[in-house]
């Protein structure tokens, strides 16, 4: 139409594919509805009469041709060399194609028509669109009707008006049974009389225009206690008149001049009282009172707006909180007062120990020596100066061997006190004399002599030299093996055991994890209990693993002692708690006890009496009952029965060390104050 | 001010008055009622009697409690003739702790710390050391006193009891026999009132008996192989070996006496005191207690036990009944651990009783709340006491010191 070349978008080349395979142009056209009425062969009928000097290759044989194989897919004539029937029953052959893609490509370079040149699916005739058909193409794209000519607004004519004609619409004549009156309605109507009669359709009441009300408390029982009756709150009282009111008041309520112009300065809101008492000669001649009204009104506010409401207070007997404990008068015997005070030391004693017959006391202090002591008069027997500071002292718990572990600096001596029984300690000697070196010589971290010269008069017998200061000492049950502690943090060595009849070192642990605070030995087992700054690890010595650690819960453990029957550990803490640890139960601690003020230094258990005893930094001895029932179902029994005091705070150091007699429900404390004390 | 009825009684016929009630304000004191009662023996025999009444007892309680009394009741109140304080006499310096302490009416026998044992004289003078132990000397004990030849023994922390002969005139000591058979410290020895045996207690739980009667021979020895052991014996008198062992105790003897020829009782560690047949070693008794006892005393004018325990509280036992632990009464108003008791040899309700608290207190069993004089003179924990027939009270300590007291005991009274 233009001449000018378009570019074919999708939708029109789309659309020529469409009119190829003889398909409608417009997607939503309804073929069928068009097929009947055989209105598109009419149409091309038209277009070939109208323009067909614009026909230039569909010459008017080709129009003969016309296949007759219907609307069916082509496909099914793929394999032939012909494409159908044409009216005559012969083959339409099909065109000779050969066109391969590069000829494709040639003839759309080429050819200027190529752009409206279709494919006739049903003759397989390459089909040139004429201008006319372009069109429309174009206007069925863009919605329009195909016909040029048609006029889509053309004036309605309404034929079904309100308007009555004279002529019907219909000429059809009227049934009979717009006649005769209907059956249907006379039944229905019937059925409406006799409801009616029978009363069942009554007439429409008319509306009422009154309002409704109702009793709200009409279905109330009043002899039943209602909430509100428990809830009563009652209504504040009136302040009673007083004689300030009286119409003949006593000379001293009556304002003086002064006062009242005081009264009349005064903001009403802070007036103590909110009229002027005045006196009257005869009740006769009071006026009426003119605040009546006010102060009606004012109580009625009172009565309604007055936040009113009910406190429910708890009524608990503070008794019943207190959980359920046997009184310590039950719990005897335990250590109430202080016996006996172990004078001679001059600085601070770190350490005690009490032979196992409880006859003995040995004490180490910070002025450098050992004292041992008699129990039961407090008379020092015998003083050991050793080469530095005393750690820690441990009596050997074997009552066949009289030994005592003493740790100062980086050493740990073994004394022969020579206290009890003679056979013991010359047995004892005997032991330690008899050792005999053996072949091949272990190479130890710790170094073993023997003492000599006037250190084994004095009682030296074994002198160890370790590498490092030892802060700990303690005997296993059997008294031949003994575990020394030295705290440095990082480093593999910090706890090592000896046995004594072999002179043998060993160090249990390849690496430590943490700082360790103090060792212990079970009571039965072979288990080792190593306590570090938060937790303890108990190890068995015979597989050689860890069994169980110990979350203590506490900042800094100070101490640790293990219950004699083994299954029940206390740990003291520098943050100034006792933990109670059931080994049975779990691995936190069974119980927390605050009792003290300040760090504990040290706990106790008792070997027989269910006590057990924690010194502190404040000065006192706390001891608590802790039975251990033999049944695994009842847990521990802990009752805190005495505090014991005697101690004086020294350089901001109370009690250092706390142990129980053996035997006795007796427990000692050595303090900064350079004491030893007995409680019993 | 309110009034009490009081009746006024006494054993004693001397000093008896009418067995009237007299009313009597409550807030007196022992001297307003010494006064009454002077008053009345005035009145009744006409005679200026000295102020004789030291303190009244009531039947039941101390009269310090006569102001809680019912006021409706007649209160009963005895008294009794008033005893002079007791006088110290003597104060003997040690040059260590004193252990022991046992007198006669000669001589002072004294054990301390610095491993002797020492004689003095009443007038305090030392007279004689006897050195020869090892260790502290626990106890000491006369066996046998003559003008001339005296036999006393001493038990010691070196586990051995030494017999020793006092040759008074040549002021010689002989070291007789050495007793060794004690595993332990050996803490008391009691010599039977035969003179013949004694006893002895140890912290090895023993008790043993042996012959103290001086022989020439030695004693045969258990254990030959003790060359050592020997030596020493040779120096330090013949070995003995003991008669007997009893065992039963499960804690440490700490005190040990002989009630007649046949008996024997011995306190212990283990809160017991035991009685036991002296010729079968045979247990006869046991009275429990529930303290460790320190020291016990018997009396054979009351026959009553005393003991000392370590608590405030001297009780008092009796050995007869059988139905085991029965404290017949119990004397409180020491602040320490009572560590000796003796009763009077000559007075059967008194007592007296040496405690950590420095204090020596005299009891009189009818006054249980109150004792009747404090003996305030030590400066450091009591350790013994003793008392002599002749009415001298001893008493040593950690002060080194013993102190002597001289009192005298009503005799009239004793023997009611």
């Amino acid at each position: 139409m233009t001449g000018a070349d378009i570019r074919l978008s999708d939708e029109q080349v789309d659309l020529v594919h469409r009119l190829q395979q003889g398909k409608f142009g417009d997607v939503n056209f309804n073929e069928y509805e068009v097929f009947r009425s055989g209105f598109p062969l009419c149409w091309c009928w038209n277009r070939h009469r109208s323009d067909s000097n614009r026909i230039c290759h569909l010459n008017i044989c080709s129009l003969d041709i016309r296949n007759t194989v219907g609307n069916i897919p082509m496909e099914w004539y793929k394999d032939y060399p012909h494409i159908g029937y044409d009216l005559e029953g012969k083959k339409i052959f099909k065109p000779i194609r050969n066109k391969d893609e590069l000829d494709e490509f040639l003839d759309k370079m080429e050819n200027p028509d190529y752009w409206r040149t279709v494919q006739d699916k049903m003759t397989g005739a390459d089909i040139r669109l004429s201008d006319e058909q372009v069109d429309l193409v174009h206007r069925l794209q863009q919605g329009k009707f195909g016909d040029v000519n048609f006029n889509e607004y053309e004036p309605a004519i309404d034929f079904f008006s309100n308007e009555v004609m004279i002529h019907p619409v219909t000429n059809r004549p009227q049934d009979k049974r717009s006649f005769i009156p209907s059956l249907i309605e006379k039944e229905k109507v019937g059925k409406l009389v006799h409801a009616i009669k029978m009363g069942w359709i009554k007439p429409r009441r008319p509306k009422e225009t009154t309002p409704q009300y109702y009793d709200l408390w009409a279905k109330e029982d009043p002899n039943s206690i209602l909430g509100r009756h428990k809830m009563h709150v009652p209504a504040p009282k009136m302040k009673l008149p007083g004689h300030e009111e009286s119409y003949n008041p006593p000379p001293e309520y009556l304002l003086s001049e002064e006062e009242r112009l005081a009264w009349e300065q005064q903001d009403p809101e802070y007036r103590k009282l909110s009229f002027l008492p005045q006196k009257f000669a005869c009740l006769r001649a009071v006026p009426a009172y003119s605040r009546f009204i006010h102060e009606r009104f004012e109580r009625c506010l009172d009565l309604y707006l007055c936040p009113r409401q009910r406190k429910m207070r708890v009524n608990v007997n503070p008794e019943d909180l207190i959980p359920k404990l046997p009184k310590p008068k039950d719990l005897q015997p335990f250590p109430t007062t202080q016996s006996l005070v172990y004078r001679g030391h001059s600085s601070l004693v770190r350490s005690i120990s009490v032979s196992p017959s409880g006859q003995w006391l040995v004490s180490g202090s910070d002025d450098c020596t050992v004292r041992f002591w008699e129990v039961s008069t407090a008379r020092c027997l015998k003083t050991v100066e050793v080469g530095g500071a005393v750690k820690g002292v441990a009596w050997n718990p074997n009552p066949s061997i009289c030994l005592v572990a003493v740790s100062y600096d980086d050493t740990v001596v073994l004394l022969n006190p020579g206290l009890g029984d003679r056979l013991v300690c010359t047995a004892t000697d005997q032991l330690i004399s008899s050792y005999e070196e053996p072949e091949e010589v272990m190479d130890q971290s710790v170094q073993w002599a023997v003492a000599e010269g006037e250190g084994h008069e004095q009682g030296h017998r074994l002198i160890l030299k370790h590498p490092k200061t030892v802060r700990q000492v303690t005997w296993h049950g059997k008294g031949d093996y003994l575990a020394c502690v030295m705290p440095d943090n990082g480093s593999s060595l910090q706890v090592v055991i000896h046995q004594v009849s072999k002179r043998r070192t060993q160090n249990p642990f390849r690496k430590n994890k943490g700082l360790v605070q103090c060792v212990s030995f079970h009571p039965i087992r072979p288990y080792f209990f190593v306590a570090t700054q938060r937790y303890v690890r108990v190890y068995n010595l015979i597989k050689q693993e860890l069994t169980k650690k110990l979350m203590a819960n506490c900042k800094w453990i100070s101490s640790m002692a293990i219950h004699p029957g083994g299954d029940n550990v206390i740990c003291g803490s520098y943050d100034c708690r006792l933990a109670w640890f059931d080994l049975d139960l779990s691995t936190k601690p069974y119980k927390v006890l605050r009792h003290h003020k300040k760090a504990l230094r040290s706990v106790a258990y008792h070997r027989h009496y269910p006590l057990f005893a924690s010194g502190s930094d404040d000065g006192s001895v706390i001891v608590c009952h802790g039975m251990v029932y033999n049944d695994l179902l009842q847990n521990p029994l802990i009752v805190p029965v005495k505090v014991l005091k005697g101690h004086t705070i020294t350089h901001d150091l109370g009690v250092l060390d706390v142990t129980f007699h053996p035997t006795q429900p007796w427990v000692f404390s050595s303090g900064a104050d350079g004491t030893v004390r007995l409680f019993t | 001010m309110s009034q009490v009825q009081a009746r006024f009684f006494t054993e004693n016929k001397k000093y008896l008055i009418d067995d009237v009630p007299f009313s009597i304000p409550a807030a007196s004191e022992v001297a307003d009622l010494s006064g009454v009662i002077n008053k009345l023996l005035e009145a009744k025999n006409g005679q200026d009697l000295q102020d004789f009444l030291k303190v009244i007892f009531q039947k039941l309680c101390g009269i310090y409690y006569l102001e809680t009394w019912d006021k409706t009741e007649v209160v009963e109140i005895e008294y009794v003739e008033k005893f002079t304080a007791p006088q110290p006499e003597e104060c003997i310096m040690h040059d260590d702790w004193i252990s022991s302490v046992e007198a006669d009416s000669e001589w002072i026998l004294t054990g301390s710390y610095d491993k002797t044992a020492r004689i003095w004289s009443m007038e305090g003078k030392a007279v004689m050391t006897v050195a020869g132990h090892t260790d502290v000397v626990k106890d000491v004990a006369w066996v046998k006193r003559s003008f001339s030849h005296s036999l006393l023994l001493t038990a010691s922390l070196d586990q051995t009891i030494m017999l020793w002969e006092w040759n008074s005139e040549r002021n010689k000591v002989e070291a007789r026999h050495c007793c060794r058979g004690h595993a332990g410290s050996v803490d008391t020895v009691a010599v039977d009132p035969t003179r013949t045996k004694f006893c002895s207690g140890s912290w090895d739980k023993m008790l043993k008996i042996w012959s103290a009667v001086p022989t020439v021979e030695e004693d045969e020895i258990e254990e030959p192989n003790r060359p050592r052991k020997k030596q020493k014996t040779e120096q330090m008198g013949l070995t003995r070996t003991p008669l007997m062992t009893f065992s039963g105790h499960n804690e440490a003897v700490s005190s040990v006496l002989w009630m007649d020829a046949e008996e024997l009782c011995s306190a212990s560690w283990d809160h017991t005191i035991r009685l036991w047949d002296a010729e079968t070693g045979e247990q006869k008794s046991t009275l429990t207690g529930s303290k460790v006892f320190n020291s016990i005393s018997y009396s054979p004018l009351c026959r009553r036990l005393a003991s000392g325990s370590t608590d405030r509280h001297v009780r008092l036992w009796d050995p007869r009944s059988k139905d085991g632990s029965l404290v017949l009464l119990s004397l409180t108003s020491h602040n320490g651990w009572v560590t000796a008791v003796r009763w009077s040899p000559s007075h059967e309700h008194q007592l007296v009783s040496g405690s950590l608290d420095n204090v020596v207190k005299l009891w009189d069993t009818r006054s249980c709340k109150a004792p009747l004089y404090d003996l305030a003179a030590h400066e450091d924990k009591i350790l013994c006491v003793d008392w002599t027939e002749n009415g001298l009270i001893l008493s040593g300590g950690a002060d080194n010191k013993l102190y002597t007291y001289r009192y005298s005991t009503c005799v009239s009274d004793a023997g009611a």
